[in-house]
């Protein structure tokens, strides 16, 4: 099928970007009316409580094919970016955080994945100037997922990306409240494949994360993508049961071979201080878990939709025939 | 004093004129419809889903729902001639999205006394689950409104009720004791005096208040558009209606032996209001613009709840300017408008929203209807 023939949808989370919303929808119309004849533009705002609304809204009378999802309150990047793919109905959605993503790369992007790749996601290639000890956890976190858990998430990893819609479908029936783009569409199988990109950055307010709230995002990643760490407790349970065996039959032993058994106050606190040591190791991963599942059998929505608004906009054919006229000079180029 | 040449002037030949003029002519008044389009029923009385409203489609406004059922057995009574009924209604509900749930809906139908039951499994299997929590068989028409055009038509004439069709009303103003109405017919300007006249015209309501110099009401239009498509074998005989949020809904239309496909997102283009000044940007003339159509769009939604739906054949669209009360964008009520000597004495407005809506006018204007007059 020509290049018009393929709907494409896009899926931009906003959270009080006010200041750059306007240059970011221009920018992606723009891309989308040269090179597909039918798309849709999805914004999800996350809560704002900055003027974004009120931006959106004009911009509604002015774009075609543009719908607005306001969300109840603020749910955070990744459940926005769910809340699009639950409602978009592209052939190829594109996930893009409108601060940083070129929209200028969508039909490279998207040709990638209609040459077979499910799953096309971006590298970022100038990753973004971390604290240290951000750094060094980041290290920590990948080494662990990538050695231990087994989790093909490449370094730098944004969240711009092309999802077919089979790879779309797969990933939306995952109905965890812990839902993680990145770590979801790498494990739902199919095609893969990674492009490298310069981020731009429109100005926007910065969302950069903290140490503790950078820590809090391992953990759940970790523990939502696998339960190697409670393996892991079980193991260490394990080992201290027959450590505690060994030295029971030690004690048994002292009992009938040794003569003054009296003593031995070093071994006593020695084993009580090892096995509170286990105890309390086992009882922090085990509580991590007993979290999560309480989280996930409360089996609540995971965000709430306020409204949704869609374009309104008069739509002369003369305009658009023009323009159509315009990208046949200026066809993107394939990728092959 | 000239005497005036009509007891009553309908203008706007569309299912609510037709019936008033009808309902008019049975106290043996002298009535005359005039209807700017080269045929009756031609406009928004064609361009609709011809849903013939059982209730269902207003679970969040029990008045609506309610008189929706009286009306559909007065209508089914009357009309029945006009009306397809050999297909299954299924209404189904969306996961998410949707403002009602499943058990909220049975609960509203049992309150209206709607028939409702659940859907065959066969059916059932049809719809994905993961986005659709319910489906129910509902009771619910279509009219053809090509029979429903000729029906009028022949009523009209047997009851000496003379229709003038590419008339254009221009604007109304008081005679005598009459009002008379200034009229183009292709090309031909001429004047029609009546004693009462009724503005049936839907979306051009204001367009002859403000020609005429009177207030104008408040209006909001949509610029709608209907999919007419071929449906695959299995869903020929049916009709899926999701409720109730951004969804879709596919019904027989009769008048050309397909289905219509609309969506509460795509359906609607583009909006606006009159306001005083600004009149009517035109109904007219954004029929006449081309709109880029979205019946993709809607297909390819619609197959994310129906998957055989992604092999509907498209065929055409039709377009047309939708009127509703700038309320009913809030809740899920549908009035009529009814305003009797708006501006001029004699001179009263109607404004219809559903096939049904006609028994409800005459009721307020307290015409005797098919039902009062045995």
């Amino acid at each position: 099928m020509p290049v018009s023939d393929c709907f494409v949808s896009i899926v931009a989370p906003l959270f009080n970007d006010s200041v750059i919303v306007a240059d970011f929808v221009t920018d992606v119309i723009q891309v989308l009316r040269q090179n597909y004849s039918n798309y849709e533009l999805v914004l999800v705002d996350d809560g704002s409580d900055d003027n974004t609304t009120a931006i959106l809204n004009e911009l509604l009378g002015r774009y075609e094919c543009v719908r607005v999802i306001r969300l109840s309150r603020r749910f955070g990047e990744e459940i926005a970016i769910f809340a699009g793919l639950d409602t978009v109905i592209g052939d190829f959605v594109v996930v893009m955080i409108p601060n940083w993503d070129p929209p200028s790369l969508i039909p490279e992007l998207v040709q990638t994945a209609r040459a077979g790749s499910e799953v096309v996601f971006g590298v970022s290639s100038a990753p973004r100037a971390d604290t240290i000890s951000i750094r060094v956890g980041a290290a920590i976190f990948d080494w662990y997922c990538r050695k231990v858990l087994r989790l093909s998430v490449p370094k730098n990893t944004t969240q711009f990306r092309v999802l077919s819609r089979q790879a779309v479908n797969a990933v939306i029936t995952v109905k965890n409240v812990h839902r993680y783009l990145r770590i979801l569409s790498a494990d739902v199988g199919f095609a893969k494949a990674s492009f490298n990109y310069q981020p731009i950055n429109r100005g926007g307010p910065p969302k950069r994360h903290g140490t503790w709230e950078a820590i809090t995002l391992a953990t759940d990643i970790i523990i939502t993508a696998s339960t190697h760490p409670l393996r892991f407790a079980s193991w260490l349970g394990v080992l201290a049961s027959i450590i505690n065996l060994l030295y029971a039959s030690y004690v048994v032993a002292t009992f009938f071979f040794k003569e003054r058994v009296a003593e031995g106050w070093t071994t006593l606190s020695l084993q009580n201080a090892l096995m509170f040591f286990f105890v309390f190791l086992i009882m922090i991963v085990t509580s991590e878990y007993i979290g999560h599942i309480l989280v996930e059998t409360l089996n609540r929505p995971i965000y709430y939709v306020l409204e949704e608004k869609n374009s309104s906009v008069l739509v002369a054919d003369e305009d658009r025939r023009n323009i159509v006229k315009e990208s046949n000079e200026q066809e993107p180029a394939n990728l092959s | 004093m000239r005497p005036l040449e009509y007891d009553a002037l309908v203008i706007g030949g569309g299912i609510v004129g037709c019936t008033l003029a009808l309902q008019l002519s049975h106290s043996g008044q002298r009535v005359l419809v005039i209807e700017s389009e080269p045929d009756l029923l031609a406009r928004a009385s064609f361009v609709n889903q011809a849903r013939v409203h059982q209730g269902y489609h207003y679970p969040r406004s029990l008045l609506t729902g309610m008189r929706s059922r009286i009306n559909f057995n007065l209508f089914v009574g009357q009309y029945g001639d006009c009306i397809e009924s050999s297909f299954d209604q299924y209404y189904a509900i969306g996961r998410y999205f949707s403002k009602i749930t499943a058990s909220q809906f049975k609960l509203f139908c049992s309150r209206i006394r709607a028939v409702l039951e659940p859907a065959p499994k066969s059916v059932k299997a049809l719809f994905s689950s993961h986005w659709i929590e319910e489906v129910y068989r509902a009771k619910e028409y279509a009219f053809d409104a090509v029979k429903l055009k000729n029906r009028l038509r022949a009523d009209l004439m047997s009851k000496q009720v003379q229709i003038k069709l590419n008339c254009e009303a221009t604007k109304v103003e008081q005679f005598d004791l009459g009002l008379k109405v200034s009229c183009t017919t292709l090309g031909t300007n001429h004047e029609i005096t009546a004693a009462q006249v009724f503005n049936c015209t839907y979306s051009q309501l204001n367009k002859i208040l403000t020609a005429s110099g009177l207030p104008i009401i408040p209006l909001k239009h949509e610029m709608t558009e209907l999919a007419l498509v071929e449906v695959p074998a299995p869903l020929r005989n049916a009709g899926i209606t999701v409720m109730d949020g951004p969804f879709f809904s596919i019904m027989p239309f009769p008048a050309r032996g397909l289905h219509t496909l609309s969506h509460v997102r795509y359906t609607p283009h583009h909006s606006w209001h009159d306001k005083p000044n600004e009149t009517n940007r035109g109904a007219k003339r954004c029929v006449a613009q081309r709109y880029q159509s979205k019946y993709t769009h809607m297909i390819k939604d619609a197959s994310r709840y129906v998957p055989l739906l992604e092999h509907c054949r498209y065929v055409e669209s039709l377009w047309e300017v939708k009127t509703v009360l700038p309320r009913s964008e809030v809740d899920d009520s549908r009035p009529i408008l009814i305003r009797s000597n708006h501006g001029l004495k004699n001179l009263t407005c109607i404004l219809g929203a559903k096939i049904d809506n006609i028994y409800d006018v005459f009721n307020e204007l307290q015409i005797a209807g098919p039902g009062e007059r045995k």
